[in-house]
């Protein structure tokens, strides 16, 4: 029982500790504002989405999250291809809580699992927007180009495997890759 | 109409610098509408008959589908006054699947394949084949699309065959029933200058080559269309068009007109 109790009041520390407030999304494919509407429309259908700010000449949108909510990016990049468009784009905004980050240190925020490339190691603290680089977040010649920072092979398909067992991850999972 | 006039034309359109549109009037581009998305059209075409100097009039209400990112359905009904009064001939369904797409911010190139099913009872007065009007028989092409900054432009393909509509028959001469179509569209957006809301009027231009040939006939029509469309409120579509023919020695029995089309979008029309 005390086990538990420990175990829910470190559960609860993380939640306060590492939040996913913001993003900001920039589609790829489009220039028209009927374009945009479809995907700002599509956007404003997810639930833990609190609003959509589109700014139509940069084919960028800013998403408010729910608080607390369960985020899912992946449903983000599924409602911008149904509109019939791509992510260029996709940078969170996260609050940290003086976390130490360096090259594949993995971050749970939120029960999201992150895994940062190409950074340089430092401590953070407070919000930072990080950008996802994982697969059809980025244009496909970008994501190539991206492979040179890491080796490691949920860098190449966004899942857990055997590289992250040695932080402690269980293989076959979703994972996304960020950078600051 | 005069190459001179054509030249200007062009000139202008490739010379501004304003995002360009592909919502094109008289051809589909390779983007389809959103997935879960309804959209209505209410077709309505003038075409000058050349042997009877009257305005021809086709109300083609079509109801469009997103199914997914990647298909879309249309289904199209035919009316018109040619028979004399207006009535009812038939119907159209219509499918794009996009299978190709290279997307930037601000530009892609993109590639689709579609096909179209039509059955009309109308009575055949010509050797063209027009699916969308006169004629029961089908179609499938190929459309690739490149959105740049400057310029949509847009060039499509199509293998046509024509069948009897009904008890009128096309042609003794079975070769006769196949011909190729073709486009080429070019589209602009003259404004806003600046898009700062979903609720600016937007002012595209679009000038677009419509052709066909018929290879056993020996015959073929090049036509072309100017457009002009206004976008109201980012769901709502107004395209006023006017076609006339540049080559023209494939007989058909109206060969310039008006289209005046309205349109409506209903994003995420389903769960």
């Amino acid at each position: 029982m005390k086990k538990l109790i420990f175990m829910m009041v470190c559960f609860a520390v993380m939640q306060v500790q590492a939040q996913v407030t913001r993003a900001t999304l920039v589609a790829s494919g489009l220039t028209c504002s009927m374009c945009s509407n479809s995907i700002n429309k599509s956007l404003k259908t997810v639930e833990y989405i609190e609003k959509v700010t589109a700014n139509i000449s940069k084919s960028s949108f800013d998403i408010v999250f729910k608080t607390g909510a369960a985020v899912n990016f992946d449903e983000l990049k599924k409602k911008v291809e149904d509109a019939g468009f791509f992510v260029a784009r996709l940078s969170v905004t996260l609050s940290f809580d003086h976390q130490p980050v360096q090259n594949d240190q993995h971050v749970r925020v939120t029960g999201i699992l992150f895994h940062f490339v190409n950074v340089k190691p430092q401590e953070l603290n407070g919000e930072k927007e990080v950008q996802i680089l994982d697969k059809g977040f980025v244009p496909a010649r970008q994501f190539k180009k991206n492979q040179a920072y890491s080796s490691l092979e949920c860098f190449k398909t966004g899942i857990t495997a055997s590289c992250c067992q040695k932080a402690g991850e269980p293989a076959g999972k979703r994972i996304y890759h960020i950078t600051i | 109409m005069s190459m001179k006039f054509l030249f200007i034309l062009l000139v202008l359109f490739f010379s501004y610098d304003a995002p360009a549109q592909e919502l094109f009037a008289y051809t589909e581009p390779a983007s389809n509408m959103a997935a879960k998305s309804i959209g209505i059209r209410i077709n309505n075409s003038f075409m000058r008959e050349t042997s009877l100097s009257r305005y021809r009039y086709h109300l083609n209400p079509e109801i469009m589908w997103g199914v997914s990112g990647k298909l879309m359905l249309h289904a199209n009904a035919f009316f018109s006054n040619q028979s004399g009064s207006f009535s009812g001939e038939g119907g159209s369904v219509y499918v794009k699947y996009r299978f190709y797409s290279q997307d930037e911010v601000h530009n892609h190139f993109r590639m689709a394949a579609f096909g179209r099913l039509a059955m009309n009872n109308s009575h055949l007065h010509q050797p063209a084949i027009d699916l969308n009007r006169f004629n029961s028989g089908y179609e499938a092409g190929l459309v690739a699309t490149k959105l740049i900054q400057k310029v949509a432009i847009s060039a499509g393909a199509g293998l046509l065959h024509a069948m009897d509509n009904g008890k009128y028959k096309f042609s003794s001469n079975p070769k006769e029933r196949n011909a190729l179509e073709y486009n080429l569209s070019v589209g602009k957006l003259f404004l806003p200058k600046e898009y700062t809301s979903y609720n600016q009027l937007n002012v595209n231009g679009m000038v677009e080559f419509l052709g066909q040939s018929n290879f056993s006939l020996g015959n073929s029509y090049v036509d072309m269309a100017t457009v002009l469309q206004f976008i109201i409120l980012s769901k709502m579509r107004v395209d006023l068009g006017y076609r006339f023919p540049l080559l023209n020695n494939l007989k058909r029995s109206a060969n310039d007109g008006f289209l005046v089309r309205l349109e409506y979008n209903i994003f995420n029309a389903y769960k």
